[in-house]
């Protein structure tokens, strides 16, 4: 048949075509995804309770998989033996109008419910594992309460109480001790989040008026990628942080460090210039990227680089303009220093936010080009955020009006509330990258 | 009518009765009134398909934008918040605009074919519910036209993200009020189908005999009736928090959000169901058809078909193993999600056993049908999975559930209805599709839907989150994200090959033949296109595959019918109802109280409101009284007394 000689023709110069564009397309691209080894992998995992969710995840997989290829095996048996294989074959006799047969159906019935059976019993042992920190490994588990914020997440430690100043807290990146179950109980105060650290336990979500609870456990220290998971308004994408898992002695040192207020940097001798911040780019695109390859290498190395003190790099008359500027431009509404200025609850603690490897919610790498760029336009790197827009009536970088909203001109452009100069940015920058 | 069938009609005198103007009956069959006032199921069927085929492409138009953002990490094309209005938009466009009304599409135009009826039973709050869905898409969409903007909450609305504190603009109560008209009209739609499947039946179609699609339908009617109040109380408590500062969500005031979930969810897992089950139904249908043999084990899909419709309603939380439930009710809810997978399974089973010794004539309708079944076996293997909540904490919100059930939808119902328009095409339109363009268009979108989904697997399982409008470059998502958009791209324009070969035979394509595929169910007895009163004479029903049977037993049929067509006549003709005027008014009405209720406008709305009860109350005023048809021996109509008004 002309029309049937055709379509074969057209098969072919379609397959020809389809595999010319594959492999134009694909050449140079990486087309190892289905690895799966990325670092927010739920496969390549690094805990007991990622662990024993991924094997579960195993045992569907291969029992659908044996179904799948046995169904699909007589389906295409089916298909390929019956089809008419021509127009002679489709008007002949019917075959036999059979209606079924019920030994079959119970037949088939029952080998459905066995194979299921073999999927339920270690989901249900699973679901009491992922639960809670096994009994006989509870006296040695860590607490920890994490708060989602739009768009950040804060941690509250409540074994470590700082004299004065309640327990300790910190943003953006949790700092657990590697080896112990870490019990962490999950709050919100606005919308509803979900805290998802992949290669360490799968996601629970955090609901606010309600508490929850998750456990997990590192089996070694590293440096791990989290992602709020669900929507939670205009920057969920952008809602992100990091788990940093540390060894026993490690995880002391840090605690020590954070539990100190912060650094005050006084002027020592005369004011040096503020050279190193001229070359910084400042034309960046909406969502650029904000990391550099050389913290991708090693990002617990760099995690560790970021504790230390570089004392001679630092030009302390700048630092104190910067913390002047902290002042005067009402960052201490929302922004905590512990130690020298602020107590506000609305924006992450800063205490010893330069001794972090992500700011802006995990989003950019801490290095002074991107705090400046977080801080010259905060509405570009994270849209609808509470430092531009506001919060509780609470004015951020724009005039807020009676109803708690951003007040605009006649001409429909919002009224600024706060104005950084590219001087004040630099001075801030220099105070923020002190507070280690 | 076959020759044999003849009819012996008289013609008789008879009016309507004189009534005041305002109960005026338009009277044009054609022409642009004679669609705003028709109450012919067929008629109103083919405008919810031409509606939910339009926004098919709307929510077609959104996805590719949405691909097309993720197509390279840290994309610029849309800003976060028209990226979020993209994803909302199109998960409600689908659900409700497309997918739903296309199946209703379906049930009004083929469910009382298949019964041998000549309408439904309330022909009039037919037309309401299409109106009223029309009425309720205007307000969904509304907000690209209007300065709020369109909904951006999520098609799922989670609360507290729908109170005003967290949306202030109008966008959210647009949203609201879109998905409770679309409530009302799809109740009202359900109830209609269930009356008329229950009593309308043609004579010795019993229960056992409906054709299974027909039973799909009562089956969703009634998920339909009992999973939307569900909802509506949801939206109701909404809409009272943000307009009457009621404390159902409001979190700062200690409202509960949870609540949302649950009332959401008791909806929306049937929902899933309301869109599959019609799927399964088109797709018991065609195998049959082309097989040239009866359905395998047809008491078993029924049975499995209506068991899944009540197993449905005992899942919902599967949608919250995240939320902390606990571990005993997590177990339950992942136990009854398991459970579920049987009857699924045993309808793939009877579908294969439907082939098994068959002549399979491989037409685009049975490509489509196939295709549905593997695709659907992929779906439901993924929904398995998440079934094993520990496993489902790493795959919830990952691109690893969209994989899922777009797998279900588009691999699932958008492939049935896709096959159901090729089939049916023949009879509601009369012209016939060529087979030759039909595959292309079947090849083309199932290479583009895998090759856009079933990436997103891996893309899940390494960790990708939905519902975020950019992504970084160094998570190993790109490749996966790139091969997507391509798919996407190529899904496209398998979507579009087919829908331009269906509006050219749809004006051009070749004359179809009566009984075009040697079909099985009664619809296939009618010429094509059927006239406005279905049957001539009221067929008596032998057996499952009626038509079938009369196609078998020809000389006891047209006996029968000869003796109908008598009974018919002693009744004074056939009896059909009068076109009305005030459906569509009380749907204008509710557009307008919607629309008021929007705005906060109480005038608005009362007026709307008043406009509804105006409308409903000349529609029971105006009588449901219609007037007699007389038909010569080709089934032309004689005499049409109705005509002379």
């Amino acid at each position: 048949m002309r029309l049937n000689s055709l379509l074969s023709t057209t098969a072919r110069w379609a397959r020809a075509a389809l595999a010319l564009a594959g492999t134009v397309l694909l050449t140079g691209c990486d087309l190892n995804f289905w690895r799966m080894d990325g670092h927010q992998s739920t496969i390549a995992v690094d805990g007991p309770v990622a662990r024993s969710q991924r094997d579960l995840f195993y045992v569907t997989c291969w029992v659908t998989l044996v179904i799948f290829i046995i169904v699909g095996s007589v389906l295409a048996y089916a298909t390929i033996k019956f089809r008419a294989r021509s127009s002679a074959d489709e008007h002949a006799e019917p075959p036999e109008q059979g209606h079924g047969n019920p030994m079959i159906e119970l037949g088939l019935i029952g080998a459905s419910v066995l194979a299921l059976v073999i999927i339920a019993i270690p989901t249900l042992s699973a679901i009491w594992y992922t639960h809670d920190v096994p009994e006989a490994d509870k006296s040695n588990a860590y607490d920890v309460t994490a708060t989602g914020y739009q768009w950040w997440f804060r941690f509250d430690y409540p074994n470590e109480q700082i004299p004065g100043s309640g327990t300790l807290n910190t943003s953006n990146e949790l700092v657990i001790p590697a080896g112990r179950p870490v019990r962490i109980q999950l709050r919100s105060v606005d919308v509803i989040h979900s805290f998802w650290i992949p290669k360490l336990a799968g996601k629970v979500d955090m609901i606010p008026n309600r508490g929850n609870f998750l456990w997990l456990k590192a089996d070694a220290p590293g440096y791990y990628w989290g992602q709020c998971a669900e929507y939670c308004g205009d920057s969920h994408a952008v809602m992100r942080f990091r788990v940093i898992a540390l060894g026993p002695k490690e995880f002391n040192d840090w605690l020590n460090q954070q539990m100190a207020p912060a650094r005050n940097v006084t002027v020592a001798g005369a004011a040096a210039a503020k050279p190193q911040f001229a070359s910084y780019r400042k034309d960046f695109k909406q969502n650029e990227r904000g990391w550099s390859d050389r913290f991708e290498l090693n990002p617990l190395d760099s995690w560790r680089a970021h504790q230390e003190v570089d004392a001679k790099g630092e030009d302390a008359a700048l630092i104190q303009q910067g913390r002047q500027i902290f002042n005067a431009k009402s960052c201490v509404n929302c922004h905590t220093v512990r130690g020298n200025d602020g107590s506000g609850i609305n924006g992450p603690n800063l205490t010893h936010v330069g001794a972090r490897t992500t700011i802006a919610g995990g989003l950019l790498e801490n290095t002074p080009e991107q705090v400046a760029r977080w801080l010259r336009h905060p509405d570009q790197v994270k849209p609808g955020n509470k430092m531009y827009y506001g919060v509780n009536k609470m004015a951020g970088y724009l005039k807020l009006g009676d109803d708690g909203f951003p007040v605009r001109d006649q001409n429909d452009n919002y009224v600024p509330n706060i104005t950084l100069t590219e001087d004040d940015i630099t001075a801030l920058v220099a105070y923020i990258s002190s507070l280690k | 009518m076959d020759a044999t069938v003849k009819s012996h009609f008289t013609t008789k005198e008879e009016h309507a009765p004189a009534k005041p103007l305002v109960f005026w009956r338009p009277t044009a069959k054609t022409g642009f009134v004679s669609w705003l006032t028709t109450v012919d199921h067929k008629k109103i069927g083919f405008l919810y398909g031409l509606f939910a085929l339009f926004f098919l492409l709307v929510g077609g138009a959104e996805a590719l934008l949405i691909r097309l953002q993720l197509m390279v990490p840290n994309n610029t094309l849309l800003t976060a918040q028209q990226y979020n209005t993209m994803f909302t938009m199109h998960g409600t466009t689908m659900i409700f605009l497309a997918v739903m009304p296309l199946g209703a599409a379906f049930f009004n135009i083929i469910m009382p074919l298949q019964i041998g009826a000549r309408d439904v039973a309330f022909p009039r709050l037919n037309a309401f519910s299409l109106w009223t869905f029309v009425a309720g898409a205007i307000i969904l969409n509304v907000g690209w036209f209007l300065k709020d903007g369109a909904p951006d909450a999520g098609w799922f609305g989670y609360a507290p993200l729908t109170t005003k504190t967290y949306n202030p603009t109008h966008a959210t109560d647009f949203w609201v009020l879109g998905l409770q008209l679309l409530g009302v009209a799809s109740i009202a739609a359900a109830l209609n189908f269930i009356v008329t499947i229950i009593n309308l039946r043609a004579p010795g179609m019993t229960m056992m005999r409906l054709p299974v699609f027909t039973w799909m339908t009562l089956v969703t009617s009634f998920l339909i009736i009992l999973s939307f109040p569900a909802i509506t109380i949801a939206l109701l408590e909404v809409m009272m928090d943000r307009q009457f500062g009621t404390n159902f969500f409001e979190v700062s005031n200690g409202g509960m959000p949870i609540l949302w979930q649950h009332l959401f969810w008791i909806f929306g897992h049937p929902e899933v169901y309301i869109l599959i089950l019609p799927a399964m139904g088109i797709i018991s249908e065609i195998l049959p058809t082309f097989s040239r043999k009866p359905l395998f084990g047809y008491p078993i899909v029924v049975f499995s078909g209506a068991c899944i419709g009540f197993l449905g309603f005992t899942v919902w939380s599967h949608h919250m193993f995240t939320t902390g439930m606990g571990t005993v009710a997590t177990a339950a809810f992942a136990l009854a999600t398991m459970a579920i997978a049987v009857p699924t399974g045993v309808k793939i089973f009877n579908w294969i056993g439907t082939l098994w010794g068959g002549h399979l004539s491989m037409r685009t309708p049975m490509m489509f049908a196939l295709g549905f079944i593997w695709m659907f076996m992929i779906g439901g293997f993924s929904g398995v999975m998440h079934a094993a909540a520990p496993a489902d904490a790493q795959q919830q919100d990952s691109y690893f559930v969209i994989a899922h059930f777009h797998y279900v939808l588009i691999g699932g119902s958008i492939f049935a209805l896709l096959a159901g328009i090729h089939y049916w095409f023949p009879l509601i339109v009369g012209r016939q599709v060529s087979d030759f363009w039909g595959k292309l268009a079947f090849w083309v979108i199932f290479v583009g839907f895998n090759v856009t989904f079933f990436p997103m697997h891996f893309l899940g399982l390494n960790g990708m989150p939905r519902r975020t409008f950019t992504y970084d470059g160094n998570m190993g998502w790109n490749t996966a994200n790139y091969i997507a958009t391509i798919g996407a791209l190529t899904l496209g324009t398998g979507i579009a090959i087919y829908f331009i070969v269906m509006v050219y035979t749809f004006f051009k394509g070749q004359r179809a033949k009566r009984d075009h595929w040697d079909g099985r169910t009664l619809e296939w007895s009618l010429p094509n296109p059927p006239p406005e009163y279905n049957f001539a004479v009221i067929p008596t029903i032998h057996a499952r595959d009626a038509y079938w049977y009369e196609k078998h037993h020809r000389e006891q049929i047209a006996q029968e019918n000869a003796e109908h067509a008598k009974e018919d006549e002693a009744h004074g003709g056939l009896h059909m109802p009068f076109q009305s005027i005030y459906p569509l008014v009380a749907s204008t009405g509710v557009l307008i109280g919607a629309f008021g209720a929007c705005y906060h406008k109480l005038i608005v709305a009362l007026i709307g409101g008043s406009v509804m009860l105006i409308g409903v109350y000349l529609w029971s005023m105006e009588g449901a009284e219609g007037y007699h048809i007389h038909l010569d021996a080709d089934g032309n109509i004689v005499e049409d007394p109705h005509a002379k008004h």
